[in-house]
């Protein structure tokens, strides 16, 4: 009777078995922050306050467009992985 | 199960191999041969049923340790393959990432240089304009311009809409 409990012990050993891992979700790139917001012209503003304040915001706007376009491509590129590895 | 993965896939074989032939070997000597046996072993009458059964049963624990150790390997097998593509996918994936953030942070750093560059421009050329657009004077910059453009500048707030 003592020795059931080691029995079955034993027997539930049938239970484990070895599964694949996984591979880990990848780290993304491009969008880890969320785009600046536009600056906006103050009070009286001479003309070069305008060209700057327009030249900035286009900066900001193309500097967004490139964290997207790189997002995009990254979900592109790892959807493409992922099904290789598991189709 | 976990502990047949500590003993070595050659010596499993051998010991699954080895109760099969023995059970076969043994169920044939005991169902088929038993007469002859018996003459040349009279000693074994007693027990010889006794031989039968087990002889069967060792085949049939032969058998199923066969199917269990051929389930076992092909299982192993796939767990590897699946492994492998795995660890390969995780590699691609950071190869992938370190192109990405390499070409986005150099095209950044183009962007934020055309900016200086432009910003040195407007310093250089426009300012010398700026008397001409003073409030107050003939090209005041009117206050409907600014208000557009900060219109235009400003946040969407998406709960107004």
């Amino acid at each position: 009777m003592k020795y059931i409990p080691l029995l079955l012990a034993v027997l539930l050993t049938g239970c484990f078995s070895t599964a694949p891992k996984f591979p880990d979700y990848p780290e993304g790139v491009g969008m880890n922050e969320s785009c600046p917001d536009l600056k906006k012209l103050k009070d009286d503003p001479v003309l070069s306050d305008v060209s700057k304040t327009i030249n900035d915001n286009y900066g900001s706007y193309w500097t967004c467009a490139v964290k997207v376009d790189t997002w995009i491509e990254w979900y592109g590129k790892q959807k493409l992985i992922y099904d290789r590895a598991v189709k | 199960m976990w502990m047949l993965s500590f003993v070595p896939d050659a010596v499993l074989e051998m010991v699954v191999n080895g109760v099969l032939i023995v059970g076969a070997i043994s169920t044939f000597l005991t169902l088929f041969v038993i007469n002859r046996i018996l003459r040349w072993i009279p000693a074994l009458a007693a027990v010889y049923p006794f031989l039968q059964l087990l002889s069967v049963v060792i085949l049939g624990a032969g058998i199923f340790f066969k199917g269990s150790y051929a389930t076992e390997a092909s299982w192993r097998g796939k767990v590897a393959e699946a492994q492998e593509r795995a660890r390969l996918a995780e590699q691609q994936a950071h190869d992938a990432n370190e192109e990405l953030a390499r070409v986005a942070a150099s095209k950044v750093r183009y962007i934020k240089g055309r900016t200086e560059y432009i910003t040195e421009y407007i310093d250089r050329e426009v300012t010398k304009w700026d008397t001409k657009f003073l409030p107050g004077g003939v090209c005041e910059i009117p206050r409907e311009f600014i208000e557009a453009h900060n219109k235009g500048a400003a946040k969407p707030d998406f709960k107004k809409k």
